[in-house]
């Protein structure tokens, strides 16, 4: 992740944690320094209409040349006592060929929620 | 701050890379032109701002038991964005 998180710009190596137990969540942990961890999700799970409009300069950052070989995933924000929410606001862009990865802020940002909130099993 | 004056069409280059080009002044709003090199990000503040706070909140020092979710739409895979096809198992990075 060259650039980072944004207000992380300086964790640039992370790893993607997948364990099947905790499908469809993961987590992006950072393999710099002080070990901040993301817990990331499928966000195509919860919300399939979910379709952030990845602009030409981001996908020629990532070296995309097709959709099908760009992850995407969300971070959620666990919040002690309250309901956690995913940022559809600013997706997390994989290239699975290259493993580069970027935050993006797509052109259609305006419409999605940064915190938006996570449908959750009572 | 520095600050100058600049009419439509005129252009402020920064560090010889970036361009940023008065293109449309109505009323209130002034639009703006800017190249930069693929590497510079370029944000609106304000979006800017609301993202990094709430990756600031997200963060967390370790693995934590993750939320429950109701039964899926759809079979899990996480990963796989948008399609059915292509070259099927992706790894996980590291």
């Amino acid at each position: 992740m060259p650039m980072g998180l944004l207000g992380f710009e300086q964790s640039k190596e992370f790893n993607l944690l997948a364990d099947p137990e905790e499908a469809p969540f993961a987590w992006l942990q950072c393999s710099q320094g002080t070990r901040v961890s993301f817990l990331i999700v499928d966000p195509f799970i919860f919300f399939p209409d979910y379709q952030p409009d990845v602009s030409a300069e981001d996908a020629a950052f990532l070296g995309l040349s097709t959709p099908q070989d760009a992850a995407v995933f969300n971070i959620v924000t666990l919040r002690p006592g309250g309901n956690p929410t995913i940022n559809l606001k600013g997706p997390i862009v994989i290239n699975r060929q290259t493993r580069t990865a970027k935050q993006v802020i797509p052109s259609n940002a305006a419409v999605y929620q940064v915190q938006h909130p996570l449908p959750t099993a009572s | 701050m520095l600050i100058l004056s600049r009419k439509v069409n005129e252009n402020i280059v920064i560090d010889g890379r970036i361009l940023v080009k008065i293109v449309r002044i109505d009323g209130e709003n002034v639009k703006l032109g800017i190249e930069a090199p693929i590497d510079v990000p370029v944000h609106r503040q304000e979006v800017y701002d609301e993202i990094q706070r709430n990756n600031r909140e997200a963060v967390s020092s370790g693995r934590v038991p993750v939320p429950r979710i109701p039964r899926p739409k759809r079979p899990l895979d996480p990963g796989t964005g948008s399609s059915e096809g292509g070259s099927g198992s992706q790894g996980t990075p590291s």
